[in-house]
């Protein structure tokens, strides 16, 4: 075999691997910095809140779904969540909010489950009409409002710490993100109900033939993608100390981004939450890039955008 | 069978004709100045431009598709043609808007047709993409108009007194309901939607016909941006979040099915309609934008609810 | 000689067709005269529908030649070979059940039929000519069967057919719409119209046709005028000798009964009642669409039901689910193997261990290990043909691919194991593989429900067949006291 064609199949089946290799060449050049331990730090810092919503995405998408309610839940438990410290102390309000979470997940899996929209397609509408509802619930909690955490009466050093808190110089949600992902592998790899999710995203028909219970596959699969979720929304708003009820705004999309990207096929049954950890750090590493090229926030969502649809089209070629 | 029977199918046939009816209804009992002639007029006014975006939802609807990416072509659409109207004439700035919208559509169609992708993931990725680019022309910020002449166009009163828009979306509701009932190509959409098998089978070049519904929906949505920001004599990145959702749904309460094949440009019509009376009804009543938001929210999920159970009934009958 | 060419309308000459794994047809021979009414009878999976589907331009053939009209068909579209003159009435109709009547004969011609007027007007005159009074602004789903027939029919005289070829016209049609259908082939054979008519149904044949053409196995293997053949003569055709050595010996482990099904009825199946016993291979023989896969995924739960009773060794059971099903001991191939039965995407082991992923867990954990040694130890006593237990089931064999889902269920240790079509697609080797793993199976204890469309196959390896007709169980025979013919004789009702 030529080299020229083995780099090929090379490039072919690490594509994603490639590009973050040429991202971080391409920024260190642009960036003498960029390559210190500091600067690390700031990396992993940006995974953040999307990376925990995109671990929920994973999960959805490898069972057979698309959960674009997420940007709903984001939203709503993060107004909730932050209204309850005052209430239930902030342990129990990061209780709540995950609680919250994985209520708004089981509503979805109901009412998808219920219909019978069981196909990925019947699914999206579903899940897209939620995440008007709970979008809305999130304004109509809040009256518009924008909560601040500087108005709370409690402590909130639990949120402080999960949000911006640092062990030497590695962040704690980028910790926390290694720990859930590190186990979310290890549940869908090696434990049966995570092999029967898979089983169930790649063959509906054939799982429940096999004696596998679906409906109950798809709840646990909805509900941890709402408690995922609103992780997602508690790191969001302990960061930036505030909760708008329009917090989740375009969260589901750049989750399937980072899943697609990743390499996890939209046709469900295939892919790994590892996948989806190279897909935050490629949509992060261009992201760093654009800022550094001075290329400005909005034309960078159209890129993502475009990224997207290509993501896309590489998925269905090979699904092919 | 007994009329109580006949009335209960026929209810149900006709549900968003049955809503609007006991809305106006309810009505009676409440608010005098819903049954204004001003007020009447006025909604059917501030309808208009979602009804239209609905015929365009509604051909690809009835292909078996749907269009997510409306709500961001509208926007981009009035934006370019303002930002345009400065160095060219008012027509071919509008031209410029409606072939993006083409365009737009051409892409969405390429991968639902070409690709098999779902209508639903790729239009949802293109409205990102469409929204991105309204951002970046403007800034994020509204730009207005300084044309008279274009802001005439959906502000002015020519025929009678009636408002433009209303006569525009009388004529393109018309336009709509020729094609798809008595021309070859609109026939062929309900063939292509109901059994795409059968329909190329028969030497129906499905193919061609759902991606011609595609473009001309997208540059019916664009042709909507531009009534828009005439309208409102700006335009503006954040206008259209929420309408897909809405325009697709409400084509959906009308009678149009997400499984294609079925439906039609006055059953979008009308379950727009009752989509927007909802609306205005609940403003009359009083009732807070956000809970209304919420009571769409739900409705709109009953309304998929259904549409699926029904589908599952029918493939389930013991 | 042009006389001659003009009395044909249709001949094929040695036309084979292979799909992967099987030979569909296999050198078919075939003249149609022109008027005439030409039957082609034959068991499933005898090659008609696949004849048929080259003759539209479904399927392209391998080899052979096509005549039609005197024109040589080489590559079609059965748009093409509809502007040509042939129709072909499909069982499932090509109809468009959201459309009118009107618009469904004249699909793809909207403007030919002179817009939406001309249509209706048009469609209305054919329906006329064929005596049918159905309304042409009523859409199809609301037609009856023999309705959506007459549609079809109507369609094929709007191209002025030379060949309308009709398949399996008559099932689930009542006896006074099957006359007028005898009274409208009859009429179009006047008009020189030549129909290539394909059933099951011998009294059919026997009443409408001037020529038959039997097939088996993808072979022609006779055709004659019918006034020169009886009955059983045909049957005895159609069903024809086997070479014995294609089956093992049959199994002989009947005990005592084991499960017992009462009353099991749904939209499609009346009131079904039958025992299974221990150790026994129970054969289903009917036509496709009869009811057999209905009524085993009823039993195991995979369906809705209106009524059903199940009595597993004199426990009666609530199975709602397959899940249910498969705690009750039962286990099921499914009839699709790719879409029922398969998960594509994974590898051998995992399409294997889906079933039993109980048993290759180390605590809370899958092992890897368990779950390798349990594909291996399987892929040596099945014999299954893989490179390695990691590879992808999807580039397997259909005979491997199935011996990986009787090899799933075998580990489960199943009482009830429910075979739809197990043998469907398989050459002929692995054929003979799978009945040994029944005859394993049944001799080990399990008891199975055996149903295939290849008479032969349930006739030589089961102990019991019942026959089954328009969702009804219509007799019960011991396949080794009674002979093919009679058995063919009730099942086709």
């Amino acid at each position: 075999m030529d080299a020229g064609k083995r780099i090929g199949n090379f490039v072919k089946d690490n594509l994603v691997l490639v590009t973050i290799m040429i991202l971080v060449l391409v920024t260190a050049v642009l960036e003498p910095k960029f390559l210190t331990i500091a600067n690390m730090g700031n990396l992993m810092n940006q995974f953040g809140p999307l990376s925990f919503v995109a671990l929920g995405m994973t999960l959805a998408i490898i069972g057979g779904f698309i959960d674009l309610s997420v940007a709903g839940i984001v939203s709503l438990s993060a107004v909730f969540t932050l209204s309850m410290i005052d209430v239930l102390g902030q342990f129990g309000a990061l209780l709540a909010g995950l609680l919250a979470g994985a209520l708004l997940g089981l509503i979805n899996a109901g009412v998808v489950v219920s219909c019978g929209a069981l196909t990925q397609a019947k699914a999206l509408f579903i899940t897209y009409g939620l995440s008007a509802v709970f979008s809305a619930s999130a304004l109509l909690y809040t009256d518009g409002a924008t909560q601040h955490m500087s108005h709370l009466e409690n402590r909130t050093d639990l949120f402080q710490a999960i949000g911006s808190g640092r062990m030497g110089f590695v962040p704690v949600s980028f910790l926390l993100f290694v720990v859930i992902m590190a186990l979310l592998h290890l549940f869908l790899i090696r434990t049966q109900t995570g092999r029967e999710i898979c089983l169930g995203g790649a063959n509906i028909t054939a799982a429940q033939l096999a004696g596998i219970p679906v409906k109950r596959r798809i709840a646990l699969v909805f509900t941890l993608s709402g408690v995922l979720s609103a992780f997602g929304a508690i790191v969001l708003f302990s960061r930036i100390t505030t909760a708008s009820p329009l917090l989740g705004a375009n969260y589901e999309t750049n989750a399937i981004l980072a899943v697609v990207v990743g390499g996890t096929s939209l046709s469900g049954g295939r892919g790994s939450v590892i996948r989806t950890m190279l897909g935050v750090m490629l949509v992060i590493l261009l992201s760093n890039c654009l800022n550094l090229l001075g290329v400005s926030t909005y034309l960078q969502s159209v890129l993502k955008g475009a990224v997207l649809i290509i993501a896309i089209w590489i998925d269905r070629r090979r699904v092919k | 069978m007994s009329v109580v029977r006949k009335v209960v199918r026929e209810i149900e046939k006709r549900k968003a004709l049955t809503a609007i009816l006991l809305m106006l209804f309810i009505m009676v009992f409440f608010d005098t100045r819903f049954y204004t002639a001003y007020n009447l007029l006025d909604m059917l006014n501030s309808a208009a431009i979602l009804e239209m975006l609905a015929f365009g939802v509604t051909l690809v609807i009835i292909c078996g598709g749907c269009d997510f990416s409306i709500g961001a072509m509208m926007s981009l659409s009035g934006i370019i043609t303002i930002k345009l109207m400065d160095h060219m004439p008012l027509g071919f700035a509008i031209c410029a808007a409606i072939a993006c919208g083409a365009l737009a559509g051409f892409v969405n169609g390429f991968f639902v047709v070409k690709q098999k992708t779902e209508p639903f993931i790729i239009t949802l990725g293109m409205g990102m993409l469409l929204k991105g680019i309204a951002q970046q022309i403007t800034d994020a910020h509204p730009v207005p108009a300084k044309n008279l002449t274009f802001m005439k166009i959906a502000n002015g009163k020519v025929l009678f007194g009636i408002p433009n828009l209303i006569i525009i979306m009388v004529v393109m509701l018309l336009v709509f309901y020729y094609i798809l009932r008595y021309t070859s190509f609109g026939r062929n959409c309900y063939a292509v939607g109901g059994d795409y098998n059968v329909a190329t089978q028969s030497g129906i070049r499905a193919e061609r016909i759902k991606w011609s519904a595609f473009v001309i929906c997208g540059a019916m949505a664009a042709f909507c941006g531009v009534l828009l920001s005439s309208r409102l004599n700006t335009g503006s990145s954040i206008y259209g979040d929420s309408t897909a959702l809405s325009v697709n749904c409400g084509c959906v309460v009308g009678g149009t099915s997400f499984a294609g094949g079925v439906g039609g440009v006055p059953q979008s019509f009308i379950g727009l309609l009752a989509i927007q009376l909802l609306e205005n009804c609940m403003n009359m009543l009083g009732i807070s934008a956000y809970v209304q938001q919420v009571c769409e929210g739900i409705i709109i999920l009953l309304i998929l609810w259904f549409d699926n159970y029904a589908q599952k009934r029918k493939e389930e009958a013991v | 000689m042009g006389r001659e060419l003009s009395d044909r309308i249709l001949s094929v000459e040695h036309v084979s067709k292979s799909f992967p794994g099987v030979k569909a047809l296999d050198d078919v021979s075939l003249e149609v005269g022109r008027g005439v009414v030409h039957g082609i009878v034959g068991e499933n999976g005898a090659g008609k529908s696949t004849l048929m589907k080259i003759l539209s331009g479904v399927y392209t053939k391998d080899s052979g030649t096509v005549e039609f009209d005197g024109q040589r068909v080489e590559r079609t579209t059965p748009m093409e070979s509809l502007r040509r003159g042939l129709s072909i009435i499909y069982q499932e109709f090509s109809l468009i059940s959201s459309m009118t009547v009107g618009e469904n004969i004249f699909l793809g011609r909207f403007r030919e039929a002179g817009g939406m007027k001309g249509t209706h007007q048009k469609a209305g005159e054919l329906l006329g000519q064929i005596g049918s009074s159905i309304s042409t602004h009523k859409l199809v789903s609301e037609l009856s069967t023999s309705e959506k027939q007459m549609v079809e029919i109507a369609k094929a005289l709007s191209f002025e057919s030379k060949l309308i070829i009709m398949d399996e016209p008559s099932s689930s049609l009542t006896e006074e719409e099957l006359a007028k259908l005898g009274a409208l082939i009859r009429q179009m054979r006047e008009k020189g119209i030549s129909i290539l008519y394909i059933s099951h149904k011998l009294d059919e044949i026997f009443e409408y046709c001037d020529v038959v053409t039997i097939m088996r196995d993808g072979h022609v293997i006779d055709t004659r005028p019918v006034s020169e053949l009886d009955r059983g003569e045909m049957v005895g055709m159609m069903v024809g000798r086997t070479i014995e050595n294609e089956y093992p010996e049959r199994p002989r482990a009947v005990g005592e009964p084991l499960m017992r099904v009462e009353h099991l009825t749904t939209g499609k199946l009346k009131d079904i009642s039958f025992t299974l016993n221990r150790g026994e291979i129970l054969g289903f023989v009917g036509l496709v669409g009869a009811g057999r896969t209905e009524i085993v995924r009823a039993i195991y739960g995979a369906d809705k039901v209106k009524r059903k009773e199940v009595r597993i060794e004199g426990k009666s059971l609530k199975i709602t689910s397959p899940r249910d099903g498969k705690r009750c001991g039962m286990a099921l191939v499914p009839e699709d193997r790719k879409q029922q039965g398969l998960v594509l995407p994974f590898s051998v082991e995992s399409n294997i261990s889906m079933a039993n992923l109980e048993k290759v867990k180390r605590g809370i954990f899958l092992s890897p290990d368990k779950e390798r040694k349990m594909a291996e130890e399987n892929i040596d006593s099945l014999l299954i043909k893989t490179p390695s237990p990691t590879a992808a089931i999807v580039n397997l064999s259909g005979g491997n691919q199935q011996k990986c889902i009787i090899a799933r269920w075998l580990e489960t240790e199943p009482k009830i194991f429910i075979m739809d079509e197990p043998t469907r697609g398989i050459d002929v080797g692995a054929k003979y593989e799978i009945y040994m793993l029944m005859k394993k199976a049944v001799e080990a204890g399990s008891s199975i429900i055996l149903i295939s469309s290849e008479l032969p196959e349930v006739l030589h390896m089961s102990n019991r067949v019942l026959t089954i007709a328009d969702g009804r169980i219509t007799g019960e025979f011991d396949p080794e006291k009674v002979s093919a013919q009679e058995i063919m004789n009730r099942a086709i009702g």
